[in-house]
């Protein structure tokens, strides 16, 4: 169901299905302890069922409730609130807490984190019936995600889009391929401004990628050392693209994520012995 | 009152120090002047030394250092210019011959080191007054002195942490001490400490307690050149993506034997001391690394107004008015808090976490904002001035040691919530004005008095006290009345945090739950605002632009933004006033904190 395309994939972990609230989420701790990354993939009318029985909804969406209540087209409606508790699940997963627990909460630019706990980055994306979360706790994380039979215009679209670099090496292509190439492109670059928090304000011919899409380039196709990121894209449920870029700050960070062992015990016993 | 600006007293003094050398400046022992201005002088005579940053001849200019960075090694001429200026006396309190008086002006006289490079502050000088924070905070006279004598030699000091929750790299694993007939048998492997191998000083804080608890652990004084052959193990060098040039590099002790007066306060002091020298350390980082987004902040301005343009268009205004703001905001926290040690050293422990939490992490969004205004020109890494972005956002994460290091301030922090709620928010008085006032005298910064829990919340009455003096003008137009209204809002979250934190469990293992975590980062976000209303309320008028509402409007509303309080949009010409006063800045080479520096001569 999962198919990697290039490189990046083997330290990132390829992205898996979650099928509801009730999913096997050990699989994103295995996956965490593994790479420090998680990647996981649902449709929302996986979710539907929880979303319309769960009587803990407004306190499980937190500050999103207003946001829900507003909305009122119900596919909008609940495809927003099955990815708020895609990302809550997973989340908590690797958390080892519960999803009502978390306050999802949003950066200037629109990128969501969980209020408090900084060792893990979210990033969430979604398209047509696909949600994909993906978690870090190396660095920063984004993924985004388009339906893989997307046509975007070369011509339309291609000097806003591409790098003059990446111009020119899709130029060549025939149209289903530059069209393929292209899309690949356009998720590899929101997935890398994601990470960055700046959704699309970061100008997407100002920053490109090689030819295999592993790596960083400038807009005249230098490539760009940038050692600490690693990009993958895959194709899942046979009918999406889904890129993923994700930072690796270098702290070599605890495999440690949980809540509940965060804070230092030591320094919180000495706090407490002199507080009244 | 001020009676001349800052800026003008640096000017002349950059000029007077042109003519200087190094060696003729800070002869080591000579007493230093107490005040701001004779920080400033000493900042601005270091501006003069390092010179123009952005000429690609000068050697400790911006592309020397990064060029430096990137083969991974220390700027050695750079290094030697600042040895030259017996910078080392800037660690060293005054009573022992040294210029460390308050902290708020060792991080006035540090900025021009960090403002060019981050990893060669900490490589080559502050880890030594990290270090020697637990012999300043509990040494014998003895101790003191020694430490003293070293530093103000050039010698450098650096620090062995023990391992806190969620350790990373530089603060994974630890060493223990085991007490024998004529002092302490040492043990452990470290990979990761910065100067390992070049220090003449190391401060351990080593596990001398096997039992968990506040009491597990002490600190000791070891002069390398004393360890027997064989028991200490020098490591090789290890390379982080961040601070390339710093010198990081392991050690390990195989019973080293350390004698009985090595031990620094008394056995089991190591936590408590910790925590008294991790809030001096952690207010002076705020206050260095705001210096050091100054200089990317200067990279965009120049980008997006070509040089010394006049204006900036389009979609690059909002991110440099913001991040502008938010530098002005990270100041005002950083120096609210330096300043706090000196003047409330018993209860400045709490605002010291808090500003440690939310100053990196507005940094570092400050910073993403900024890449977007850099575009394509960031990945110009041969160019001095957009390999600034880079370099920060490769070494903010050391310098501010990521999650590990928000987790130590929320574990100081999460404790007190529900004793600050019961007891002192809306029943404190505000703290004396000087706290807020850049020029006001202060106490010189004692360790000994600084105190690590209890003793309320001086910034939460600050905000109060702000709000209520600003509530004559809610509901007005303009400025002014946004100002007010987001004053109420964040008195209005304290109220609603005081409610959420009585309900809190008094301490224990559910204490340490996501609800309480989410509790702290709300309530760090309150009395940053604090920081900036009490900032703004004390200005004279000397500089209209701080005086005026605008900067504080703005760094109010991102940060309202950030712990989800509601934010009423800007009222028209906010971001232009910050915008214009922005270039203004850039234009005239002046820094872009509270301070507003002249920097290059």
């Amino acid at each position: 169901m999962t198919t990697p395309v290039p490189t990046g994939a083997g330290r990132i972990g390829a992205p898996f299905h979650v099928s509801g609230p009730d999913a096997p989420w050990h699989r994103v701790r295995a996956a965490m302890d593994r790479h420090g990354t998680a990647v996981v993939h649902t449709t929302w009318g996986e979710w539907l069922a929880a979303v319309v029985a769960e009587p803990a909804l407004r306190p499980l969406l937190g500050r999103d409730w207003q946001r829900y209540r507003r909305t009122a087209d119900p596919t909008v409606r609940y495809r927003f609130v099955a990815s708020r508790l895609v990302t809550k699940y997973t989340a908590a997963a690797a958390l080892h807490t519960e999803p009502v627990e978390l306050d999802l909460a949003y950066r200037t630019g629109g990128r969501p984190y969980l209020r408090g706990l900084d060792q893990i980055d979210v990033s969430l994306t979604h398209t047509d019936d696909l949600i994909a979360v993906g978690i870090s706790r190396v660095g920063r994380i984004g993924v985004d995600a388009e339906p893989a039979g997307r046509r975007m215009s070369y011509e339309l679209l291609g000097r806003t889009v591409l790098t003059p670099a990446e111009r020119a090496a899709l130029e060549p292509l025939a149209d289903a391929e530059r069209a393929a190439a292209m899309l690949r492109l356009w998720t590899l670059k929101e997935a890398y401004t994601k990470a960055l928090g700046q959704g699309l304000r970061l100008g997407f011919d100002e920053f490109g990628f090689d030819a295999d899409g592993s790596g960083l380039a400038a807009p005249d196709g230098r490539p760009v050392r940038r050692d600490a990121w690693t990009f993958a894209t895959y194709r899942v449920l046979g009918r999406y693209v889904l890129s993923v870029a994700r930072h690796d700050a270098g702290l070599d960070s605890s495999p440690d994520t949980a809540a509940h062992t965060m804070l230092d015990e030591g320094f919180m016993d000495a706090v407490g012995e002199l507080l009244p | 009152m001020r009676t001349r600006r800052p800026v003008d007293a640096t000017r002349e003094l950059t000029n007077a120090a042109m003519t200087t050398t190094a060696e003729t400046i800070h002869p080591p022992g000579t007493p230093s002047g107490r005040t701001a201005a004779d920080a400033f002088a000493r900042a601005a005579r270091l501006e003069a030394l390092l010179g123009d940053p952005y000429d690609p001849a000068n050697p400790h200019g911006l592309r020397a250092l990064f060029a430096a960075d990137a083969r991974r090694v220390p700027p050695a001429e750079t290094e030697s210019l600042l040895a030259g200026t017996g910078l080392g006396a800037e660690f060293v309190p005054a009573v022992h011959g040294g210029r460390l008086t308050r902290a708020d002006l060792l991080v006035r006289a540090l900025r021009p080191v960090f403002r060019r490079d981050v990893a060669l502050g900490f490589g080559y000088g502050i880890t030594s007054l990290f270090a020697a924070g637990a012999v300043w905070a509990a040494g014998d006279a003895r101790q003191r002195q020694d430490v003293a004598d070293l530093l103000l030699r050039g010698g450098r000091a650096t620090i062995l942490h023990h391992e806190l929750a969620h350790a990373n790299a530089i603060l994974r694993h630890e060493f223990s001490a085991r007490a024998t007939a004529r002092g302490y048998r040492l043990d452990g492997r470290k990979d990761v400490i910065i100067n390992a191998a070049r220090a003449d000083l190391q401060v351990v804080y080593a596990r001398t307690g096997t039992a968990r608890g506040p009491r597990s652990h002490s600190v000791f004084l070891l002069d390398p050149r004393c360890a027997p052959p064989g028991s200490v193990r020098h490591l090789p060098r290890v390379e982080l993506p961040g601070m390339r040039g710093a010198l990081f590099s392991g050690l390990e002790f195989t019973g080293a034997p350390v004698p009985a007066g090595a031990l620094v306060g008394g056995t089991g002091d190591g936590v408590g001391l910790a925590l008294r020298v991790f809030q001096v350390n952690r207010s002076v980082i705020c206050g260095l690394v705001t210096a050091a987004a100054g200089t990317v902040l200067d990279a965009a301005v120049r980008s997006a107004a070509g040089g010394r343009g006049a204006t900036v268009t389009g979609r690059r205004r909002a991110p440099l008015a913001g991040v502008f703001a938010d530098l002005l905001a990270a100041d005002a926290m950083s120096m609210v808090v330096l300043r706090a040690l000196s003047l409330l050293p018993d209860r400045a422990h709490l605002f010291a976490a808090a500003v440690k939490y939310v100053v990196p992490d507005l940094l570092r969004e400050g910073l993403q904002e900024l890449a977007t205004v850099l575009g394509a020109r960031g990945f110009d890494h041969a160019g001095p001035e957009h390999g600034a972005l880079d370099k920060l956002v490769r070494d903010l994460p050391v310098a501010g040691l990521g999650h590990a290091g928000s987790a130590s301030c929320q574990a100081v922090l999460v404790p007190q919530l529900r004793g600050l709620a019961e007891r002192s928010w809306f029943a404190e008085d505000e703290p004396p004005s000087g706290l807020f006032r850049a020029d006001g005298e202060l106490p010189d910064l004692d360790y000994r008095l600084l105190g690590i829990a209890g003793g309320g919340d001086f910034m939460a009455a600050s905000l109060v006290g702000s709000a209520a003096r600003l509530a004559g003008a809610r509901g007005a137009p303009g400025a002014r009345g946004a100002l007010a209204g987001l004053a109420e809002a964040f008195v209005t979250e304290l109220r609603a945090l005081r409610e959420q934190c009585r309900r809190l469990p008094a301490s224990g293992t559910a204490l340490a739950g996501p609800a309480a975590l989410v509790l702290a980062d709300r309530y760090t976000g309150v009395v940053a605002a604090a920081a900036v209303l009490g900032v703004w309320e004390s200005q004279d008028g000397t500089d209209p632009f701080l005086a005026g509402p605008a900067w504080a409007v703005l760094a109010l509303s991102r940060l309202a933004g950030r712990i989800g309080v509601p934010v009423p949009t800007l009222p028209a010409g906010v971001q232009e006033e910050v915008l214009g006063e922005l270039l203004r800045r850039q234009r005239a080479g002046l820094g872009y904190d509270l301070d507003a520096v002249a920097h290059t001569p």
